[in-house]
């Protein structure tokens, strides 16, 4: 069913006019659509519509978070008039009477919380301008390229870095199928996570390969800039407070991906949540707005004539990612706890600096797109239809059926997205892309290991420079023995191999060295004299971690 | 309302089929025409009498339009078969809720000297498998065929991750003699109505040997001990041993004769082979197979003194007093270890 390939230049649009794009009907409209987003909170919110006091605790409850949040981690990115919203609703409720004295109270609590679903809903809602669009599609892949190519020693040679753009950007995945698919109903956009880069890189792939503009949540930390704010808003990034952790705005944040879907809008997440600390490939997801999609199918087949949801996995593949040593650190020393702090320092600025840095430093990047699924991970054809793993077609109804009618059940779309979840994942690490400085990288760390094997990782890391030098013979057989086993990991489409893979023993360890995590400070690898060596341990086990979990280790 | 589905015409999926019927209209496949044929015109069958809202056929296509709500009985050594079979007529608005109480083994279990988790489904992962059908669920607890199919009071329980699949199986089976209870714990459930068959075998030695209701009490605790042991050595939670999967078939079925188990380690006890009494008894004993298939698992390391004992005895020729007093010398632990331990 696959027809793999990469992208030469980019795609015409598969839908020319922006005006008919989706996203743009359904922000041009946008209080239907935010209508939308309530009437779905409202509706669905089964504990909203239990006892009176319920819902009175819950608005309390609501506050007090909200309060906490003000206080104890306020970000510069927050709305001055907030604190006065907030007043505000604390005066209402104040004021309320107790509620077995009043009959209306149910009614005045229902206000006070429409109040605050029009305020979440307002803060959140992305736009699409195709204005910005457009210029995004001209400026992005200049910017890029101009990045890209450090040292222009000629204006021409400014113009004609766009075309090399590709040299160092690969996009590769079954093109023209993920064009069809567009074509026919909802595409959904699920990437691995390491970067910042991330969502600039996919966001000009996504471009090339000609799909109508995607809607995605971004983090508030990131709005910080007034103009990098209204431009991302404008793209249809759509705004994710993730302190924010009750559940009215969980709920009000899933009802507004549900919806999206549900008009047609082409859907960007990371299912991994965060970026991955470790370098690893994502092991677990968090399935809260992923689980938006099977919602979304199910509404669409009662609604809107049964359009399909398509999920297509992305990974993102990387010589170099600037924030390793960050990530790394961050997960040895807290071991994976959330550090807001740092994600406050992430803002709009700092991410241009960051992606300046990473880009004209970056010694290239794979964009790969695996197979498109269903939303519950079976495999589709050209014509959108549905295969499941044995190879029988199925539709896509008869999963939400129950005694012949369609219906919503939240526990049975739990564990359905929990299958979901884990066919991104089989997907994830099928199509991630090896690259030499993966191969190099985990050859050196496993080398070490294998060399202290009654230490823990904790005493490797900190093992001094002499102890982890590796001969180049040795190092060169081992790489061999491990490529071997790639290529028949590939063979059998348990993973993708890069064209690099493919030089020769000497070439393939040169090019993997020079590239792996390039522009550190300190390298991550060098080879001098005939002998292979880092300076820092800590890089070279968060770049080796790419390809743990194939069971390579046995082949060291 | 929808006809139910029953697959197979064992004792257990006779005594089954009958049980539905109370509530829905049942079709029970028979592989055989003629079992299907004799079924429908003498309302009898291996000594049970069949109701009338029970009609068999031997077509899987049929089975699977009229039924969306399917419970496949069917020995685990037939189960992957018949599942290949039944996969093609199958979508994913089926709901299979199997009540086999074995494993299904990817290899040759008399060939190779160890297995892995991964050769080793219970049936519920053997029909996620090879079917497209994702609402999945089994029945287990003390449900011996011959009690059932006299109308005696009793009850099971339907294990699933999907509720709506606990509540359709409570629906189509829950009466005033049978009651159904739910559970989420799919793979205890399934793990313990697999293991306690050997636990049934054990049983019948100590009653063929004349020993009495103290050492029955003591095999039975610390059987179902061992049964947790492999239980969480498989992903399982404790849950569900003490449930009637666990414990209440454990004394159903370790205090019957009519349970085939029990019968083989009772006339081990009597001197008799293996081989022979399987070829008496003229049905599956999925105990025998069962210690066989913990043996082979041994080496991740869980807690399985009884099977270890059993596998001496039946398939290493001991002597049934060699093995009791085997395990009975053993190192003992605390009274509840299987509470707290992770190893």
């Amino acid at each position: 069913m696959s027809n793999r390939k990469s992208i030469e230049k980019p795609l015409p649009s598969v839908v020319e006019n922006m005006e008919e794009w989706p996203i743009y009907v359904t922000y041009k409209n946008k209080e239907e659509f935010l209508h939308k987003v309530k009437k779905h909170v409202l509706k669905h919110s089964s504990w909203l519509n239990k006892e009176p006091d319920t819902l009175r605790n819950e608005l309390k409850n609501i506050l007090y978070q909200e309060k906490i949040r003000l206080t104890k981690t306020p970000w510069k990115s927050d709305d001055p008039k907030e604190k006065l919203f907030w007043s505000g609703i604390k005066k209402q409720i104040r004021n309320q009477k107790p509620i077995e004295n009043r009959g209306d109270t149910q009614e005045v609590d229902q206000a006070i919380l429409n109040e605050i679903l029009d305020y979440y809903t307002d803060k959140m809602v992305a736009n699409f301008k195709p204005s910005t669009f457009r210029f995004a599609q001209k400026a992005l892949p200049f910017v890029y390229s101009r990045l890209i190519n450090s040292f222009p020693r000629i204006l021409s040679k400014i113009f004609s870095s766009v075309d090399k753009l590709y040299d160092r950007m690969k996009i590769t995945g079954d093109i023209d199928h993920i064009r069809k698919l567009q074509e026919m109903g909802t595409v959904v956009v699920v990437p691995t996570h390491y970067s910042n880069l991330d969502s600039p890189t996919i966001g000009l792939s996504l471009n090339n390969l000609g799909l109508s503009a995607f809607t995605y949540g971004a983090g508030i930390n990131l709005f910080t800039i007034k103009t990098l704010s209204k431009f991302m808003h404008n793209l249809g990034a759509y705004k994710v407070d993730r302190r924010r952790k009750h559940r009215l705005y969980i709920e009000t944040l899933k009802a507004y991906s549900t919806v999206a879907l549900t008009e047609n809008v082409n859907s960007l997440f990371y299912p991994g949540g965060s970026r991955s600390k470790t370098g690893k490939l994502e092991e677990k997801l968090k399935l809260g707005l992923l689980g938006t999609v099977i919602d979304a199918q199910r509404i669409n087949l009662v609604e809107n004539g049964g359009k399909k949801i398509f999920i297509i996995p992305v990974t993102l593949n990387y010589h170099y990612v600037l924030e390793a040593k960050k990530l790394i650190e961050s997960h040895l020393k807290n071991m994976g706890k959330e550090n807001y702090l740092e994600d406050e320092n992430t803002n709009s600025f700092g991410l241009i600096k960051r992606t300046y840095k990473v880009i004209t430093s970056n010694p290239g990047m794979t964009v790969s797109f695996a197979p498109a699924m269903d939303v519950f991970g079976n495999r589709v054809d050209e014509n959108g239809e549905s295969f499941c793993k044995i190879g029988n077609k199925v539709q896509v109804a008869d999963y939400f059926k129950l005694n012949g009618k369609i219906e919503r059940n939240v526990q049975r779309d739990s564990q359905y997205t929990q299958i979901l979840g884990d066919r991104i994942l089989e997907e994830f690490r099928e199509n991630t892309v090896v690259l030499s400085s993966n191969l190099v990288a985990f050859v050196a760390f496993q080398i070490i290991r294998k060399r202290f094997s009654q230490f823990s990782v904790f005493e490797i890391l900190s093992l001094p420079k002499d102890e982890t030098t590796i001969a180049e013979l040795e190092f060169k057989i081992v790489m061999e023995r491990i490529k071997d086993r790639l290529i028949q990991l590939d063979k059998e489409n348990k993973i993708l191999l890069s064209e690099d893979i493919d030089l020769n023993p000497k070439e393939l360890m040169t090019a993997g060295i020079q590239k792996v995590g390039s522009s550190h400070p300190k390298y991550v690898l060098r080879i001098k004299k005939g002998e292979i060596s880092t300076q820092s341990m800590k890089l070279l086990y968060y770049y080796h971690n790419k390809l743990t979990g194939y069971g390579l280790e046995e082949y060291v | 309302m929808q006809k139910v589905g029953v697959i197979g015409t064992g004792n257990f999926g006779l005594a089954l089929a009958n049980l539905l019927s109370i509530n829905r209209e049942v079709l029970i496949y028979a592989r055989r025409e003629e079992i299907a044929e004799k079924i429908n015109t003498t309302r009898e069958h291996k000594g049970q009498v069949i109701s009338e809202k029970v009609v068999a056929i031997s077509d899987f296509e049929e089975i699977t339009r009229e039924c969306k709500l399917i419970f496949p009985i069917v020995p685990s050594s037939n189960f992957k078969e018949m599942l290949v079979q039944l996969s093609p007529f199958l979508t994913p608005e089926h709901i299979l809720i199997h009540g086999t109480k074995g494993l299904h083994i990817e290899s040759d279990i008399n060939e190779v000297e160890e297995l892995h988790r991964t050769e080793v489904l219970t049936m519920s992962e053997l029909i996620l498998k090879e079917t497209s059908v994702v609402r999945v669920g089994c029945i287990a607890g003390p449900n011996l065929a011959k009690e059932l199919s006299d109308k005696q009071i009793g009850g099971t329980v339907v294990a699933s991750r999907y509720n709506d699949v606990i509540t359709e199986g409570k629906k189509a089976l829950h009466s005033s003699i049978f009651r159904v209870y739910g559970s989420n714990e799919v793979m205890g459930v399934e793990i313990a109505s697999v293991l306690k068959n050997y636990i049934a075998i054990a049983a019948g030695m100590l009653e063929g040997l004349g020993y009495g209701d103290n050492s029955k009490a003591l095999l039975i605790t610390r059987g179902m001990a061992e049964m947790i042991f492999f239980g969480k050595a498989f992903g399982a939670g404790e849950k569900a041993f003490m449930g009637l999967a666990g414990i209440g078939d454990l004394m159903a079925t370790c205090n019957s004769k009519l349970s085939r188990n029990f019968r083989v380690g009772y006339f081990l006890a009597q001197g008799k082979k293996a081989d022979e009494i399987l070829a008496d008894l003229n049905e599956v004993a999925e105990g025998i197979k069962t210690i066989k298939v913990v043996h082979l698992l041994r080496h991740y390391r869980f807690n399985s003194p009884l099977a270890d004992a059993l596998h001496k005895v039946i398939y290493e020729d001991w002597d049934i007093e060699k093995g009791l007093s085997y395990v009975m010398n053993l190192p003992v632990s605390d009274d509840t270890d299987f509470f707290n331990t992770n190893d």
